[in-house]
């Protein structure tokens, strides 16, 4: 393996490629730092704000995960046998594993119950906007508030996190299940039909709506109700136009409840980020009441999404009101690069060169714990080596410890 | 916030252009380089990216594009997640199957063709058609004149667009099935339908009243 010391590449004696696989990959420099430190930003504030850290584990029983994922989701999953013959799978995402956690154990202890977690989730998708197949999520679930306070807390967390990574300009877009669902009674109509529907609004085609219409027969209040669906979303007003197309006392409901997160947002001072709609109707496999994206300038996708589950739980205990969001932090490191937010160092604050010696340790020991981080270059032999190696790194200073002692700092 | 509106370049252009000249948003006089990529609207806060037909929903998925106006057959070619807000009345065609005007009975059904190969620029709608009558074809991917495929013993049957069947006869081609009714379509970015929404609804409403 003489390569690994011919590092000089100078006879053109390259190691070779090794393959990762397709949407896998490896981070280092930068991208380590920059997700580290957005990480632990979050976390930060996670804390703040009462969460308690969840460390699910990496993978468990097929049949355990399945229990609280949709079939799209199933579809995504990384599955395995164990030695056994039981089939496992990597985690898709950290919500089903606290469910899971919360329903199976901590079901006696004091509600509500606060967790967050960091870390790879794992899905079999086609990388995307950043989103590798293996990525990193840190969110929070609130477990044990049915009330629209736990929904504000949420909103308002959500908010606080997209200040914290300096992301500017951002826009929560509130979606409220309940009023589709409520709009689904009141249409009766069958399965394939509720399907067709709401791809339609998925795509805010509002000409796939009409068709849906002439093709399905829907006349009188629903007609009208279906037809003013996809222009629903906006600010405040969006609430009182929904009022004029509800159909039954469940969409009623579902409006009552948006009325009452809307004084809750507003004591946040959050409603300037909110765009409320009503046709959002996206993840509806799993969430019971609102859901929310958040979006920014720079990236063309959302980068957190979350909502209310109150059915989750259940499906491993004692039913729990549950709400939470996610942020893909790939994501986050994307549009803070868009928006040109300060990237953290990944580089040592610090490289010395010098001999191994007791004064020369001791020197090293004082600026580590004056609080710097501090790389030793034993191999060179000179001033200039140090300061070679510190320019290609960009390291901001360095130190030479030999017969005198001699500093450098960058831009010399 | 300025807005960037994706078009896709050769069939639906021409019609595109003349729709969003009328709604004033695409410059009356065509004051730009004829190979330019980029060219500024009629408003300063717009301008334009030519794109081949199948870059477009690419290019707005992404956001690079904040809208783009494309054919539905080649949005359902892919799997783009966009917003669909506007059909437009242009670009009418039909995504369909033809086979050689002597062969006509034998695809009288579908399904008794076990393993049918078939010519396509459409590979994904032609699989999932196929698929859905329980046939599994043997995809012959082109990019262009899909209608030779027959008269070469390429394939027996091709899948393509269908405007007036003028190219299909003069092939001896007959048009046995429709995949799909195709026109074009205004799509809209997800994150910038939001983050612009009001610049975003004023161009649909300038586009709407110039249908």
């Amino acid at each position: 393996m003489d390569w690994r010391k011919d590092i000089g590449l100078s006879n053109g004696h390259r190691p070779p490629g090794w393959p990762l696989p397709h949407g896998i990959i490896d981070r280092f420099w930068e991208e380590a730092a920059h997700l580290r430190a957005v990480a632990e930003t979050l976390r930060g504030v996670f804390r703040r704000w009462g969460y308690t850290e969840f460390i699910p584990p990496t993978f468990e029983y097929a049949e355990t995960l399945n229990t609280g994922a949709g079939p799209l989701l199933q579809e995504q999953m990384y599955r395995f046998f164990d030695r056994d013959g039981k089939m496992l799978v990597l985690r898709p995402d950290m919500t089903i594993p606290t469910a899971r956690l919360v329903g199976s154990k901590l079901f006696d202890q004091p509600f509500p119950q606060r967790f967050f977690y960091s870390g790879q989730v794992f899905r079999y998708n086609e990388p995307r906007a950043g989103l590798q197949r293996e990525f990193y999520q840190a969110g929070v679930e609130l477990i044990g508030v049915a009330s629209v306070e736990g929904d504000g807390e949420i909103l308002a967390l959500a908010v606080e996190s997209f200040h914290a990574l300096n992301l500017r300009d951002f826009r929560l877009v509130l979606g409220q299940m309940e009023f589709f669902r409520g709009l689904l009674d009141a249409l009766n109509l069958p399965p394939k039909a509720a399907d067709e529907l709401r791809s339609a609004l998925d795509r805010k085609s509002a000409p796939d709506v009409q068709r849906f219409i002439t093709r399905w027969g829907i006349q009188g209040p629903a007609r009208q109700a279906l037809l003013r669906l996809p222009y629903l979303h906006g600010g405040e007003d969006v609430l009182l136009q929904a009022r004029e197309i509800a159909l039954n006392a469940r969409m009623e409901a579902a409006l009552d409840r948006l009325h009452a997160l809307k004084r809750v947002l507003d004591i946040h001072g959050i409603i300037p980020y909110v765009t409320l709609d009503l046709a959002e109707v996206r993840g509806m496999a799993y969430y019971t009441d609102i859901t929310f994206e958040g979006f920014v300038p720079g990236l063309g996708v959302s980068l957190l999404s979350g909502g209310r589950y109150d059915d989750l739980v259940g499906k491993f205990g004692p039913p729990q009101p549950a709400v939470g969001f996610a942020i893909a932090l790939d994501r986050a490191l994307r549009a803070r690069e868009a928006q040109r937010a300060p990237l953290p160092r990944w580089t040592p604050d610090v490289v010395v060169g010098g001999p191994v010696t007791e004064e020369n340790l001791a020197r090293v020991d004082a600026l580590r714990h004056s609080g710097h981080s501090v790389a030793w270059l034993y191999t060179a032999t000179s001033p200039e080596e140090v300061w070679a190696y510190a320019r290609r790194l960009k390291i901001p200073r360095a130190f030479w410890y030999g017969e005198d002692i001699r500093t450098w700092e960058e831009g010399e | 916030m300025s807005i960037r509106i994706a078009l896709a370049k050769g069939r639906l252009e021409a019609d595109a252009r003349k729709l969003l000249q009328r709604a004033g948003l695409f410059p009356r006089e065509e004051t730009y380089p004829s190979r330019a990529l980029i060219l500024p609207g009629a408003e300063p806060d717009v301008d334009f990216l030519l794109a081949k037909p199948g870059d477009v929903p690419v290019y707005v998925e992404h956001g690079v594009a904040d809208l783009g106006i494309v054919g539905l057959d080649i949005l359902r070619e892919g799997t783009f997640d966009v917003y669909e807000p506007l059909l437009l009345p242009f670009g009418h065609c039909r995504l369909s199957v033809a086979v050689p005007r002597e062969r006509v009975d034998a695809y009288h059904s579908l399904r008794l063709n076990p393993n049918p190969r078939v010519a396509t620029k459409y590979p994904n709608l032609t699989l999932q058609y196929f698929h859905a009558r329980g046939v599994s074809p043997e995809i012959i991917p082109l990019q262009g004149s899909v209608e030779l495929g027959p008269l070469v013993g390429l394939s027996d049957v091709i899948v393509d667009l269908v405007q007036t069947g003028r190219t299909l006869r003069e092939n001896g081609l007959v048009e046995v099935r429709v995949i799909m009714e195709s026109q074009a379509v205004l799509i809209a970015n997800r994150a910038s339908y939001r983050l612009k929404e009001q610049r975003i609804g004023r161009i649909l409403e300038q586009i709407q009243e110039a249908l």
